[in-house]
């Protein structure tokens, strides 16, 4: 990650469900991130998370193989950020969202840039 | 102390007195005979009261307190009155009529067959038919058999015919005292022959009263036809010896009988508070037979078997055990395999059989009661499962479907927003206001499948989800104690609903400004309760939402209660049943 604004911040989006993605991947783009890879499942997902090394991954909490909070797990020690998504809001997910390694959590329906890099900034 | 006893007693102790008053008269000096005589129809009395006292539905007492009167009846015969004697003349006889009946009445209060009935009829017929042609003939001047010297008017005498008098004497005491008590004595020999081993104890006093009436006959044909034999003294002695001691003997039996059962109505109500598999036991004891068998019948095997379900066999014709079947609108309910001696208290058996029927059909009826109540509790379990099962799938139908659909709408507007902002302000605020909109709709529709059903109950159980409610809560709730084990879903749904609609209440009706939550397992329940320090006064059965509540906890076998004083606060506990 970078702190040059011309040093786009790199981008992997782990969700099952096509329509997403490509939402999320227009509306990143056009808000300066770099979407370098799209995986619909845990497993593809945590494969290009190791050979992309993105800046940060937005991992949907429900994937049909694993849950979001298990592949934030595995990614703990790792360099990528992930930042849980849901199209459930927060109060669903109670203390499993509190316990996890993951940067943070965002509303899918609140997902936009600003959000991202609010995360992005504390977590330095 | 019923009235007839009170009436009866002095009628008899007053006729006792007579009779020994008209011998008196007559014969002029007091003789042992008469005072055996006399003693024999006072015990009959005496016998037959105390009978008839302590067992009043059994026909015996009555019929020994006829015989009694009509002992005494015969005394006053011979009285100087015309009337009297012609009255008690006529009715004189009755006594030996009655006492074949009383005994062939031991000890069921009734006569078992034609042959009996027969007899008993023709005895009476006898005791009055000759008696009146007798005295219709009989004239003051002329003797009668038995009344030696004593000259008596006959107050309906139509022709005066000695030797027809004397002829009908004779053959009144052959058809009588011969031929009857001879059947009589043959029908006690056959009764006791037949009779089981276990029966034939309760049947002495048969065997006192063949010797009484058997003794008694070949007296009364010694008077009438040798009279002043020798045999005629010890003849006497016998019969009155045999007749003073035959209504004590068939008290004994009676209440030796009656001594070992209980009375039909404590049967009936002890086999009543009696559960099917203590039915034999009871019976056992209700009547006195400690080897009785019960057999219940099994439709569905067209056998009897008995109270586990094994074979039960019934008892040939060779067993010394006799069989009562028990029925119920024309189908087999039960048999009951007793002592043949019971067969002899009809009215007990009936009652045992009566009452076992009446616990057997309570049983059956519990029994089908209970299926019933199970099914509807299966039923209203399986219901509420099926509602609960459908409310996830449209839990997950909202938020795999329109919600995923408007949250990509909203970040297409989003990156629109972002391209045509800069180039044109206009749009941009009316792209914000629509996402902000869009925004709004989620929210709803993500509260809508919440209260639909909760994904984080069904992915992360009781204790998560209850956390996520008292956060959303619109008052400061306190979540005390929620187990961390999974629980059965129907459990944990119950559960959830009972915080979740306690807490809606509390918003809605209690005007409280706190409220604690708290689940914990006590045993195998989980004991949910809901606290608020509002106004309390809240019902159960009010339209507050409550009752729907205790119908949710009750169908997966719980029990709500509502503690709301009108002073304030209202305490919500479900106890349901959690297997753990």
């Amino acid at each position: 990650m970078s702190d040059d604004p011309h040093v786009r911040t790199t981008v992997l989006i782990v969700d099952d469900h096509a329509p997403f993605r490509a939402a999320a991947r227009r509306m990143l783009e056009a808000d300066g991130f770099e979407v370098v890879g799209e995986a619909g499942d845990a497993a593809s997902g945590l494969r290009l998370a190791r050979d992309l090394s993105p800046d940060l991954v937005l991992l949907d909490v429900v994937l049909p193989d694993l849950s979001g909070f298990e592949v934030a797990d595995r990614l703990a020690d790792e360099p990528p950020a992930v930042v849980l998504v849901s199209s459930r809001d927060r109060a669903d997910f109670g203390r499993r969202l509190r316990d996890s390694p993951a940067l943070g959590f965002v509303s899918k329906d609140r997902l936009s840039g600003r959000r991202l890099r609010a995360l992005q900034a504390r977590s330095r | 102390m019923r009235p007839i006893f009170l009436a009866l007693v002095p009628a008899g102790a007053a006729l006792t007195v007579l009779a020994w008053e008209v011998e008196m008269d007559s014969l002029h000096t007091a003789d042992g005979r008469l005072f055996v005589q006399v003693a024999a129809a006072a015990s009959f009395l005496g016998c037959g009261l105390l009978a008839w006292w302590r067992r009043p539905t059994n026909r015996l007492g009555p019929l020994m307190v006829a015989t009694g009167f009509a002992l005494l009846m015969r005394h006053l015969r011979y009285s100087h009155d015309a009337l009297a004697f012609t009255l008690f003349f006529l009715f004189g006889e009755l006594g030996f009529a009655l006492v074949l009946h009383s005994s062939l009445a031991y000890p069921a209060g009734r006569t078992r067959d034609q042959a009996e009935r027969w007899l008993v009829r023709a005895g009476y017929a006898i005791a009055f038919a000759l008696p009146i042609a007798i005295l219709m003939l009989h004239d003051v001047r002329d003797p009668l058999i038995q009344f030696g010297s004593l000259h008596r008017k006959s107050d309906i005498l139509v022709s005066r015919e000695a030797h027809a008098v004397e002829l009908l004497q004779k053959s009144f005491a052959v058809a009588f005292y011969g031929v009857l008590a001879a059947i009589f004595v043959a029908l006690v020999v056959r009764r006791v022959a037949a009779s089981k081993p276990g029966l034939r104890p309760i049947l002495a006093p048969l065997t006192v009263a063949a010797a009484a009436v058997g003794l008694w006959g070949a007296h009364e044909c010694v008077l009438t036809f040798a009279d002043g034999s020798r045999a005629e003294t010890p003849l006497f002695w016998a019969q009155a010896v045999a007749l003073l001691l035959l209504p004590t003997a068939l008290l004994a039996g009676l209440l030796r009988a009656r001594r070992a059962r209980p009375s039909v109505g404590d049967l009936v109500v002890e086999l009543e508070r009696t559960p099917p598999q203590g039915l034999r036991d009871a019976l056992s004891r209700g009547l006195g037979d400690p080897k009785l068998e019960l057999g219940f019948w099994l439709p569905e095997r067209r056998a009897f078997a008995d109270f586990h379900g094994r074979p039960f066999t019934l008892p040939d014709s060779e067993s010394d055990r006799a069989m009562t079947r028990l029925e119920h609108d024309g189908e087999p309910l039960a048999v009951l395999v007793h002592d043949p001696s019971l067969l002899d208290e009809p009215d007990v058996i009936e009652a045992a059989a009566a009452a076992a029927r009446l616990a057997l059909e309570n049983a059956r009826l519990g029994a089908e009661l209970h299926a019933q109540l199970d099914k509807v509790k299966e039923s209203r379990a399986r219901i509420v499962a099926a509602t609960d099962a459908e409310r996830r799938r449209i839990e997950r139908d909202i938020h795999d479907g329109a919600q995923q659909r408007l949250v990509a709408l909203a970040l297409e507007l989003r990156s629109a927003q972002l391209r045509l902002a800069p180039a044109n302000p206009e749009v941009e605020q009316v792209l914000a206001a629509a996402v902000d909109d869009l925004q709004a709709a989620v929210d709803e529709l993500r509260e809508l499948a919440r209260g639909v059903h909760p994904a984080i109950l069904t992915e992360e159980g009781l204790a998560a989800a209850l956390e996520s409610l008292v956060i959303r809560a619109p008052l400061p709730v306190t979540l005390e104690d929620a187990p961390e084990q999974r629980l059965a879903t129907e459990v944990e749904a119950a559960a959830y609903f009972v915080a979740c609609e306690g807490l809606a209440n509390v918003a809605k009706h209690a005007d409280a400004n706190a409220a604690t939550v708290s689940a914990r397992i006590e045993g195998a329940t989980l004991v949910v309760v809901v606290v608020d320090n509002g106004v309390g006064n809240a019902r159960a059965n009010g339209g507050s939402g409550l009752r729907g509540l205790a119908d949710r906890v009750e169908a997966v076998g719980g029990r709500l209660s509502v503690d709301s004083p009108t002073t304030g606060g209202t305490r919500i506990e479900a106890r349901i049943p959690c297997g753990s």
